[in-house]
């Protein structure tokens, strides 16, 4: 795999103001992002899956005694530093997902791709000791309300936008 | 961590007394292109030397006493120059001597002054500039916001289109549903506090907006992310701040009037995704007292609510419990006769009344009803128990990140020495920065203050800083 950068500059400077004398300086970088040891993570949304980590290190007094799970994952446990293990969430915790808190985003950063206004919510699951953040496209979050993932497997972007929540079904 | 050792918890200590001594600002703004920011160092700087009543002759008598400096400055990518604190040392004719940049996000300047108390704490220097600014006017809202909001975790939480206004409505969403019962009045408290800070903002000529509201203006002004609105959120602004802290031989040699300083700082995780429920970390005045303790029961027993969960902030409370120890603080309700606390939006404001105690968790809205937040207690015209923010806060006044935590220290030095309207009131000042003083100017000065704390915060509760200040005869340990 190669990357290119390709950030020239056009020659011609923008002048904004004369007193003071103020000028555009252009900025457009491209940052080559890795997910590193959390790549299950990222890669599982694309292919339908939730994935959590935990500590499994016996010797653990905290994590690793409580046995609970972090999602977001984790590498390493926050409490040994040992490597963690990684469990599919999808069809256990994932399916006992509750909106922890929410709001409705109407002024985004830039670079948002959400739909404005977009639904952001925090997720509480049954054995995760985290509230991952999310977001929901369809419905209208209230704390409480029952939720089941939706990911994006159809065209993913390798980002958590792969992730949404929708109100759980009956089953 | 979620379980703290006894020397995990010890009270810091200060090998020497640490003294403030004498401070300075630009003035406050959204836009600052007629100045460089080495331009607002510097006026920042000269204040300090020259309008304290030291006992120099001029900047570079000054200069001779300082041995170290300081420097806080958060986000470099905002004004696209990295190690911008090597200019403007360079520019305050500082070379060679020794400085360090700070950077703890939102806390940048009340990091600042930890470090740079740290250094005459440890006796490493005698005489150190603490000196922070920020420049955020280089590009629109839009971006800033993203840039900010890149300050929480990249992959997992600004990919969502996040702005640190969403954070903080997330919290009050949850705070107002759990702890403030849901309520309509819960909202009116967040309106008055957002109209309280703009109006003490009035009397302060150096900040950024001098605009009367009312509560109605606040719960009539746009959402920028449900719940919270447009006047619940703080300012973004260029300016900078400076302070200067010596020992006690060098701070009697320059002041009549120096002010003894204590800083302490806390932290939590960068995601408030990965807090982890705890039982909440009693301050002293909490551990013997019934009321409260069952109080934490009813909210937090049975796993009804998460501590510190969306609402409250574990790296305030340590920072409170780091700087009470430090300080012989036994109740803050009592001990301290004033606070500068960290109001980037409103929800976190009543937040912190609870972190650090001034209140109980759950009861935070009533630092406000109660009238113990104002200058003047609106109920009963006497004066304020613990007047709250009386700078105008960072949402009447500024938020230039990196001078923030320094601009909340100086206003409580200043007030300490009753220089209030020295700072405030002199109209040459209002002139300097384009202004005219107004008429119905309030004499904001805190008669009898003894001690106060200001509370610096960053990110979502990321980093917090308790500065607390105190005349030298009010010392409790
Ligand atoms: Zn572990």
């Amino acid at each position: 795999m190669s990357f290119t950068f390709d950030n020239q500059r056009p020659t011609a400077t923008v002048v904004r103001s004369l007193h003071p004398l103020v000028i555009e300086r252009p900025r457009s970088p491209v940052h080559i992002h890795s997910y590193g040891g959390e790549t299950p993570f990222f890669e599982g949304l694309g292919q339908g899956r939730l994935m959590a980590t935990r500590c499994d290190n016996p010797a653990c007094t905290e994590a690793g005694a409580a046995g609970y799970l972090f999602c977001p994952p984790r590498v390493h446990c926050p409490d040994c530093l040992e490597r963690m293990t990684w469990v599919d969430i999808t069809d256990g915790p994932a399916r006992t997902a509750k909106v922890h808190t929410h709001i409705c985003v109407l002024h985004p950063g830039a670079f948002n791709r959400l739909p404005t206004p977009s639904k952001l919510i925090s997720v509480e699951m049954e054995g995760v000791i985290t509230t991952l953040m999310s977001h929901m496209r369809v419905g209208v979050p209230v704390i409480g309300m029952e939720l089941e993932p939706v990911f994006n497997t159809s065209s993913p972007t390798f980002t958590i936008l792969d992730l949404s929540w929708r109100q759980r079904r009956a089953r | 961590m979620i379980r703290f050792s006894e020397r995990n918890l010890a009270p810091p200590k200060q090998m020497r007394p640490v003294y403030a001594v004498a401070a300075g600002q630009s003035d406050f703004r959204k836009r600052y292109p007629g100045k460089k920011t080495e331009e607002l160092a510097i006026e920042a700087f000269r204040m300090l030397a020259l309008e304290n009543g030291l006992k120099v002759e001029s900047v570079q008598e000054l200069r001779s006493y300082i041995h170290s400096a300081y420097y806080g400055h958060f986000a470099d990518h905002f004004g696209d120059q990295l190690l911008g604190e090597a200019q403007i040392h360079d520019r305050l004719g500082l070379d060679p001597l020794a400085n360090a940049g700070i950077k703890t996000g939102g806390a940048t300047g009340g990091s600042t002054v930890w470090m740079a108390a740290n250094a005459v704490a440890s006796g490493y220097s005698d005489c150190v500039l603490a000196l922070g600014w920020e420049r955020m006017d280089e590009v629109d809202t839009r971006t800033g916001n993203h840039y900010i909001a890149a300050a929480a975790d990249r992959d997992f939480e600004t990919e969502l289109g996040h702005t640190y206004t969403g954070y903080y409505a997330l919290m009050a969403q949850r705070y107002w549903n759990t702890l403030g019962g849901a309520s309509e009045a819960f909202r009116h408290t967040l309106s008055k506090i957002a109209v309280k800070q703009r109006g003490y903002a009035w009397s302060n000529p150096f900040a950024q907006t001098h605009q009367r509201i009312t509560v109605e203006d606040v719960e009539r002004s746009p959402f920028i992310a449900d719940p919270l609105r447009f006047y619940d959120a703080c300012l973004m602004s260029v300016g900078a701040a400076a302070v200067l802290l010596c020992d006690e031989e060098t701070a009697y040699k320059l002041s009549d009037d120096p002010i003894r300083l204590f800083v302490a700082a806390g932290s939590h995780t960068l995601r408030a995704a990965d807090r982890r429920p705890i039982d909440i970390p009693l301050l002293p005045h909490e551990r013997n007292d019934a009321a409260i303790l069952q109080q934490y029961r009813d909210l937090y027993g049975d796993g009804k609510e998460r501590f510190p969960g969306y609402t409250g902030f574990l790296a305030a409370r340590m920072a409170a419990h780091y700087a009470y120890g430090m300080t012989g603080i036994t109740n803050p309700i009592e001990e301290l006769d004033m606070v500068e606390l960290h109001d980037a939006f409103t929800i976190s404001d009543v937040q912190t009344y609870e972190d650090i105690g001034l209140r109980p968790y759950g009861s935070g809205a009533d630092f406000i009803e109660s009238g113990d937040a104002y200058h003047t207690n609106p109920l009963t015209g006497l004066p304020g128990r613990c007047p709250g923010n009386v700078s105008g806060g960072l949402l009447g006044t500024m938020h230039a990140i990196g001078a923030t935590g320094i601009m909340q220290v100086n206003e409580i030095l200043w007030q300490l020495q009753g220089k209030w309207a020295h700072f405030h009131d002199r109209p040459e000042l209002w002139e300097r920065f384009g202004k005219t003083r107004p008429d119905d100017i309030e004499d904001l000065q805190i008669r009898g203050a003894r001690r106060g704390m200001a509370v610096s915060h960053a990110g979502v509760g990321s980093h917090v800083t308790c500065a607390v200040l105190s005349r030298p005869e009010a010392i409790l340990k």
